[in-house]
């Protein structure tokens, strides 16, 4: 490996970086007019009006800037290595899980490829190992606080992200059964050349959509931050830019989850009736692949920004209930009946 | 099959940094005024009764021991389901790397791991039946 080829990847990198934090700044933006609208209220939209910009577009500048720039409070009390690692533990397991993830084609006759580590067999296990390190920024920040409510909320909050985290990784089974790899690429080229993963794990779907939700702390599962009993939930003593890393590392696990969800479900660059294939390469069809997954995972980032005004907060023997009672009794009957079916099938049909 | 890591190793060091230089802007940039009630604990306003590291339910516990048995049996679950029917030449798609895969699974031994599969999933929902009817799951 060359030199060159070392600056390329940083350079690739540090390209994501900025687009990944840029995007998270502008959902912010995007969550706050649609729970306005949701509210039949305008939302923000003085930030910009100054400049003639439409629509508040200057408020995530402004949001940033006032993160760093308030005072960053470390109340006496706290464990102060622990206090500090925590937000640092959030925002580097949010950020790392995008390593693996294709935003477009990948190949040896692609113009790039659009992933930063194309070479990985292992995309899936990486993701799902990486997301699930977010567990420890939240316990450490509740326990590290030496607050009651933080306290309180680290302790529902790991207990429900280590909970849904089964369903979570039981629900992909059956698309890795059928596409037979790991590697994110190759789950879309299987759904390119056969049927979108929707349509073959309708139950898989719904399951790790739902535990998806659980996983980013989004209503209606954000119990660790549940305002009305808990005040902020974990990140109760966190001021400044420590609190802005939270909620940077919330809304980027958003942003992972529905790439995930459109890769494995919804076909990644796929859609019908496009002759799209995995080979097709050319700066059209680089473009359209391109286009068609950020697209697909905007609609979904829409979707789990809806849901938060559509549904109430659960309870929480109701949450554990779900998760252990109805997901994962549900997730093994799905994992069975796709082993069963896909062996009958393929051994007897072909 | 060529796995390559430097690019995550990379990433991995960029982010440890960017988490880094977050911590240290807030921490320069921001204003320092400590007065002794900005320094308690939060306790919406009242003046905090006792520590907050108390003992706290059992069955966080417990949630915590399912959840590394079943995880652990998760993930001997997915090189099965990855290798089960990659050896299938019809079925095999060329990896990022141009390279098609044809490791995995012989045919002929695919049904006895396929029962083999269903043996050990048997055994994980009988642990779970009886986790659940030992009421680890009940939150009443």
């Amino acid at each position: 490996m060359t030199l060159w080829v070392l600056i390329g990847i940083v350079i690739k990198i540090l390209m994501i970086v900025g687009i990944t934090q840029g995007t998270v700044a502008y959902l912010i933006l995007v969550e706050r007019k649609i729970a306005a609208y949701a509210q039949d209220r305008i939302g923000p939209n003085r930030c910009g009006a100054q400049f003639g910009l439409p629509a508040a577009l200057l408020q995530p500048l402004a949001d940033g800037a006032k993160m760093l720039l308030k005072e960053d409070v470390v109340p006496k009390y706290v464990t102060k290595p622990l206090y500090i690692l925590a937000p640092w533990i959030a925002i580097v397991t949010a950020m790392i899980g995008f390593a693996v993830v294709p935003f477009g084609p990948v190949g040896p006759n692609q113009l790039i490829d659009f992933q930063i580590a194309p070479n990985v067999d292992m995309g899936l296990l990486y993701v799902l190992a990486v997301g699930s390190l977010a567990v420890y920024g939240v316990i450490l920040a509740g326990w590290a606080s030496n607050n009651k409510y933080a306290f309180i909320g680290g302790l529902r909050s790991s207990a429900q992200l280590i909970s849904y985290e089964l369903p979570l990784g039981m629900s992909i089974l059956g698309m890795l059964l059928l596409a037979g790899s790991l590697d994110m690429n190759q789950v879309i080229a299987w759904q390119s050349q056969n049927a979108w993963g929707v349509l073959v794990q309708p139950l898989g779907f719904i399951l790790f959509f739902t535990s998806a939700f659980a996983e980013t702390n989004r209503l209606p599962f954000d119990l660790p931050e549940s305002e009305q009993e808990l005040v902020g939930g974990f990140h109760t003593e966190y001021s400044a830019m420590k609190f802005g890393m939270f909620f940077l590392g919330e809304y980027l696990h958003i942003i992972t989850v529905s790439f995930i969800t459109v890769i494995l479900f919804w076909g990644g660059w796929h859609l019908p009736f496009l002759g799209l294939t995995p080979e097709s390469s050319g700066l059209i069809d680089t473009l359209l692949k391109v286009g068609i997954i950020t697209g697909k995972v905007f609609l979904a980032i829409l979707f789990i920004m809806w849901i938060r005004w559509t549904l109430p907060r659960f309870r929480y023997d109701q949450l554990m209930d779900l998760a252990w009672k109805s997901m994962i009794p549900l997730a093994l009957i799905n994992l069975v009946a796709t082993a069963g079916i896909v062996q009958l099938v393929r051994t007897y049909w072909n | 099959m060529s796995t390559d890591f430097t690019p995550i190793f990379l990433f991995l060091a960029i982010a440890v940094g960017t988490g880094l230089s977050m911590l240290a802007l807030s921490a320069l940039l921001g204003p320092r005024k400590e007065t002794r009630v900005k320094q308690m604990p939060y306790e919406s306003g009242m003046d905090p009764i006792g520590d907050a590291r108390q003992r706290f339910d059992v069955r966080f516990y417990l949630v915590a021991i399912a959840f590394l048995l079943f995880d652990v049996e998760l993930l001997y679950l997915y090189p099965w389901a990855v290798a089960q029917w990659s050896a299938e030449p019809a079925l095999a798609v060329a990896n990022s790397a141009g390279v098609v895969l044809t490791a995995g699974v012989p045919p002929i031994f695919r049904a006895m791991v396929f029962w083999e599969i269903m043996v050990f999933v048997a055994i994980l929902t009988a642990a779970f039946a009886y986790a659940w009817k030992k009421g680890v799951f009940e939150w009443r």
